[in-house]
């Protein structure tokens, strides 16, 4: 029994997690710029296009290629 | 008994809202007008089309909507068309700053706490909810797009037209 309740406990906390959910009028801090995947997109363009350039052989950042095994 | 304890603990993890819905009777919340935190009472506009918006600063088509908003209420208002916007920043001092720098003529409730948003079900940013004359919430608009204009205004115009 103790081990159920135990295992229930943990299961609770584990449901409790994935309950939170931020409500639309709580996306302030979310919609800051510094929160963004690429908060300077220009500075992201630059560097990726200088990573490009230089790893053009490679394939770049993306995977590319035809298929025939020469990238 | 295992299924018993999850199915308990699954029932007591469920927290059951009570939304809003189309022809229900707007309720009150406890946002604030100006720096004297004067509450908000809906039921001074009962014979007038509110429309409810909930905006914040972080939220670029709310803002966006405000200049047509604007528009829309110093041309309706005298045929009994109100705004109520209702601010949900958290600091409601970002709120001030904006309107001190882009004034709109409508009022500006504060809700810091988000206790409105959370009575009407907000589902997204900006939401308006359209009241008319006899305090029932009519239409729920969702989110801003120029394109929503002509909409918006024929709402309103459809609620001013009713008794």
């Amino acid at each position: 029994m103790n081990n159920l309740l135990k295992y229930g406990v943990i299961f609770y906390i584990l449901i409790s997690c994935s309950a939170c959910s931020v409500a639309p009028w709580e996306r302030g801090n979310l919609a800051r710029r510094d929160m963004s995947i690429t908060p300077n997109p220009a500075r992201s363009s630059l560097r990726s296009h200088v990573f490009d350039s230089k790893e053009a052989s490679a394939g770049g950042a993306g995977a590319v290629g035809g298929g025939c095994g020469c990238n | 008994m295992r299924y018993i304890v999850i199915v308990v603990f699954l029932m007591v993890s469920y927290t059951p809202v009570k939304a809003i819905e189309i022809n229900e009777q707007a309720v009150s919340c406890p946002a604030t007008v100006g720096v004297e935190k004067i509450p908000l009472n809906l039921q001074q506009y009962k014979g007038k089309v509110v429309y409810l918006d909930f905006w914040a600063t972080w939220c670029p088509p709310c803002k966006k909507s405000m200049p047509f908003l604007n528009t829309l209420r110093n041309e309706l208002q005298g045929q009994g068309f109100e705004i109520i916007a209702i601010n949900v920043d958290e600091k409601s001092g970002e709120a001030s700053d904006f309107l001190k720098k882009y004034p709109v003529d409508y009022l500006t409730a504060m809700d810091p706490k988000g206790v409105c948003p959370q009575l009407y079900d907000v589902m997204a940013m900006p939401s308006a909810y359209f009241i008319g004359r006899k305090g029932k919430i009519r239409y729920i608009h969702l989110g801003f797009k120029e394109r929503d204009e002509a909409e918006i205004r024929q709402r309103v115009l459809e609620l001013l037209a009713e008794q």
